[in-house]
């Protein structure tokens, strides 16, 4: 009786989903945006970056600093000589900026918690999917961010990154299928 | 999101495979995911331009896995070393590599390498610092005085040069060096030396309508096996000059090289001469153009050789001597080579030259046979490993010659043969030290370890012994940093030692990256390299890049009238002895080698080309032989010389001589990790020491062995079940004359 309620309440949502796809009406991009959420946990970070002052007041481009997303499989965590590019100079005076300058003098770079990964038999590529998303389509680069939300979330309001969406494999499959992406097994697990 | 799925995030679930429009119970995603902040991602502190994380950067450098000097890309990524490929650049081996070069990443990364310096005290190896390494090496070498030694497998470039310098700078003479390697061509190099006046001349396959082999495994082990293979494609292209070459081999034992001939005779290992000699003769006979530069005492001996004797000699048939030769004279040019089963013997110089002499009849030298290029570095060169030295170094340890000697690339304990008497004569060296990667039989015999790092994090240069078309200086960089931070490079252990005895000229190089910089100039400043650059930097950076440097071509000559009347080829008849009534054939396999790669899983994994066997010895006895013996199948089997005995099991194949017992190298290993420890036996242990007369090199295929049959053994692990087909004509087949009947070809 409890799963028959499941069913039929999963069924409604799915009808929900089915009937409107694409929850954000003023993305251009043509895509359906993967659904679901996951209520990530805090990740505390040797340094709390905070995001949402770089994303949404100072308005810098996602692939600024993770400049190998368009390049390589993995975005990356950009380099710390690159955050002392503009931190030399700016802000110099808040204490996350003199732990960063710290780090800076002695030669090291921060040693950050990964927040979203994936298995080691699953073979994903930021590249591609920038590709498909961004590049192919004429997508103005300059609103990235809302590509990169459909994985990550919205991410210009945080300030340390915090996992909302599952990345698990059905919910990349559920993705797949909408978008027409590739069903091979072995385009992922190779 | 582990444990019982909450209902919430059921219905979340639900709603996300509904996107796609299906919906289905037993299609639930799964709820694992990776735990969010458990892993380290660490940035780039301010990297290269050209790094990109997650895309490998290749860099060239040159693959150290045998002595063929193959030039390699090695993919690197996030400063990590993690593939092999060739480097289309290399004339040596263009861009292709064997499975013992892409098997290098395990050497690299295996679990059993030495990470620091250790010193025997009390018995045992206890890890040191290198303070206390050095201190102590010091100390034992100004006592030694001129007394010091080194001990190396085949060795080029300034790695051999440094040696060479050290050694001056002690006073010892460069006889103090040795270089062994069991896996050779040293009585090929002897024979050609003498009759050619080119110890290593060019064989041109491409050229060749025939080659008739003799035991030359050249697409597995003999010389350079990749550059070969690579010739050998060219040789089987029907768009080839000769059209598609014919392979002859001829051994006791089929090679991997042997099972891709289209005519496989079997020959006893030692006949091989006589049957030059007969085929010299039949040729003569038969063939107007045969050459007839050889003189009437060498003639008197060669008419005594028929072709019913000669088969007689090799325990072989007459009609097949007879096709040899028929083709020989057929189709021209051809190449004649001569491998280990031939050099293996007490006359093994001289059957080498009888087939020499059977190039030279046929004309070959000069087509298929064509001088090689000088490198114009002699200092350079390389210093082939033989066995000579391996018996010299023993009746120099043995009256205590030495009271140091380094031991490097080369591990003499496991391949010296018991009979040789190697491990007492140690006892003679006062103080041993190993520079190694691996803690094989003799590290472990050593006084001090020095732990070497691996090829992919060193600096080196090599001059391949075996060059043709093009002359280079291959250069070896590191792909990577040091995986254990103690691990020195052999460049740098040499540099310095040469410090300490030469601070003028040594002292000002902080290291040998520093000092192999400057030595690489002085090689652009000589005038012998071909494209120089404008400036050193440029000729530096284009050296990396490239992997290689190219040296200007300097063909040597051959002597000016090619004779055979500087040699005297003298066959004894073959010793048989009713109580050890077979000849063991202690064969070198691609993958294994010598033993030096049984410490890595891959290759003890792949299995051996003929008989598929893994992880395991075996001897290879005929079916008849089998019968005579008593012995089936996979049983297990006692094979004994004058010099010992080794048990193993019996793999029953045809593709063997009735008269030999084929056992493979590379197993038997007491040491060398925990791959290696424990599994086989060594073929090596058991043989008799003797010694070719003319070059003083061990005859390895000289022993004669008896076999005990010892039950049945339970596991014999091999790939595959049958040699046949079990008359199922999985390969459907039709008789030549069939088919051109029937399709007018």
């Amino acid at each position: 009786m409890k799963a028959l309620k499941y069913l039929l309440a999963s069924t409604l949502v799915a009808v929900i989903y089915i009937a409107g796809p694409g929850q954000s009406p003023a993305l251009a991009v043509d895509a359906i945006p993967p659904g679901g959420s996951h209520d990530g946990v805090d990740v505390p970070q040797p340094i709390e970056f905070p995001h949402d002052i770089h994303v949404e007041v100072n308005k810098i481009n996602c692939m600024y600093c993770h400049t190998y997303a368009r390049r390589s499989k993995v975005a990356g965590i950009p380099p710390t000589s690159k955050c002392m590019g503009c931190h030399k100079i700016i802000a110099t005076d808040k204490p996350r900026i003199q732990k960063l300058t710290e780090y800076w003098t002695k030669g090291e770079s921060p040693k950050w918690k990964k927040v979203h990964d994936l298995p080691d038999f699953v073979h994903f590529t930021h590249e591609r999917h920038i590709k498909r998303f961004v590049f192919d389509q004429d997508f103005p680069v300059e609103d990235v961010k809302e590509v990169c939300a459909f994985c990550h979330g919205q991410v210009k309001n945080m300030t340390v990154a915090h996992k909302v969406k599952p990345l698990n494999m059905g919910w990349c499959v559920s993705c797949h299928e909408a978008n027409g992406g590739p069903g091979d097994c072995w385009k992922c697990h190779k | 999101m582990n444990g019982p799925v909450k209902r919430r995030d059921f219905l979340k679930m639900m709603g996300v495979s509904g996107v796609g429009g299906t919906l289905a119970g037993c299609d639930l995603p799964s709820t694992v995911t990776l735990e969010e902040g458990k892993e380290d991602v660490v940035s780039y502190f301010m990297p290269e331009e050209y790094v990109i994380p997650g895309v490998g950067v290749w860099f060239a450098s040159t693959c150290l896995q045998c002595d063929a000097g193959c030039g390699i890309h090695g993919r690197v990524r996030e400063g990590r070393f993690l593939k092999v490929e060739g480097n289309p650049d290399s004339p040596i081996n263009k861009g292709k590599t064997c499975q013992m070069g892409q098997a290098g990443v395990q050497s690299h990364y295996n679990p059993d390498r030495i990470t620091q310096p250790m010193m025997r005290e009390g018995g045992k190896l206890i890890a040191v610092s290198w303070e206390q390494a050095n201190s102590a090496l010091k100390q034992k070498l100004s006592n030694a005085g001129k007394k010091i030694g080194w001990f190396t497998g085949t060795i080029s470039g300034h790695q051999s040069a440094l040696i060479t310098n050290y050694l001056d700078a002690v006073d010892a003479s460069t006889e103090s060096h040795f270089t062994h390697d069991v896996v050779n061509a040293a009585v090929w190099q002897a024979v050609n030396k003498d009759m050619l006046g080119d110890s290593m001349p060019e064989l041109h396959m491409d050229k060749a309508a025939l080659i008739l082999s003799f035991g030359a495994d050249f697409l597995g082990t003999w010389v350079s096996p990749v550059h070969f293979a690579g010739k050998w494609g060219e040789f089987r292209s029907a768009e080839a000059g000769a059209g598609r070459g014919t392979l002859i081999q001829v051994e006791s034992k089929m090679t991997l090289t042997g099972g891709n001939a289209d005519l496989w005779v079997p020959a006893k290992s030692g006949s091989e001469g006589a049957i030059a000699l007969g085929l010299v003769n039949y040729v003569i006979k038969n063939s107007p153009n045969a050459g007839n530069n050889i003189s009437s005492e060498q003639q008197n001996l060669i008419s005594s050789y028929s072709l019913e004797k000669v088969a007689q000699i090799a325990g072989t048939s007459q009609d097949y001597i007879k096709r040899i030769g028929d083709a020989l004279i057929k189709r021209s040019p051809s190449l004649v080579l001569a491998g280990a089963s031939v050099e293996g013997h007490e006359h093994g110089y001289d059957a080498v030259a009888a087939i020499m002499l059977l190039n030279i009849v046929l004309g070959n030298v000069g087509k298929t046979i064509q001088p090689s290029n000088a490198t114009p570095f002699p200092q350079l060169q390389a210093k082939p490993g033989n066995t000579r030295d391996l018996i010299e170094f023993t009746n120099a340890a043995k009256s205590k010659k030495f009271d140091v000697v380094f031991f490097s690339g080369s591990n003499p304990v496991f391949t010296a043969p018991d009979s040789l008497g190697l491990k007492d004569a140690l006892g003679n060296v006062g103080f041993k030290v190993a520079v190694s990667t691996f803690p094989d039989e003799t590290t472990m015999q050593a006084d001090l370890v020095l732990p070497l790092s691996s090829y992919a994090e060193d600096w080196g240069t090599h001059v391949p012994a075996y060059q043709e078309d093009r002359n280079i200086v291959a250069v070896q960089q590191p792909l990577m940093n040091n995986l254990y931070s103690d691990t020195k490079g052999l460049g740098d252990i040499l540099l310095d030692l040469l410090k300490d005895k030469k601070p003028d000229e040594y002292g000002s190089y902080k290291d040998y990256y520093a000092y192999l910089q400057d030595a690489i100039k002085t090689l652009r400043g000589s005038s012998s390299i071909k494209e120089p650059e404008a400036g050193d930097l440029q000729f530096w950076n284009k050296t990396l890049k490239t992997g290689l440097i190219d040296v200007a071509d300097q063909k040597n000559t051959f002597a000016s009238t090619i004779s055979t009347e500087n040699v005297t080829i003298k066959l004894p008849e073959e010793k048989t002895d009713s109580a050890y009534p077979y000849q063991l054939a202690p064969v070198a396999r691609l993958g294994l080698y010598d033993g030096r790669h049984a410490n890595l899983p891959w290759l003890q994994e792949s299995p051996d080309q003929i008989s598929k066997v893994v992880w395991d010895s075996w001897a290879e006895m005929h079916p008849n032989t089998a019968k005579k013996i008593g012995v089936s199948h996979g049983d297990l089997i006692e094979v004994a010389s004058e010099n010992g005995s080794i048990k193993l099991k019996a793999y029953i194949i045809k593709g063997v001589h009735p008269d030999t017992i084929a056992i493979p190298l590379g197993q038997g290993h007491e040491e060398f990790g925990r791959y290696a420890k424990g599994l086989g036996v060594n073929p090596l242990k058991i043989l008799t020491a003797r010694t070719d007369s003319k070059t003083g090199e061990l005859a390895m295929y000289a022993t004669r062995v008896k076999v005990t049959a010892l039950g049945k053994e339970d596991v014999f692990v091999r790939l595959g079940g049958n040699d046949t087909q079990v008359g199922r004509k999985f390969v459907r087949t039709i008789p030549v004359e069939v088919l051109k009947r029937t399709e007018g070809a």
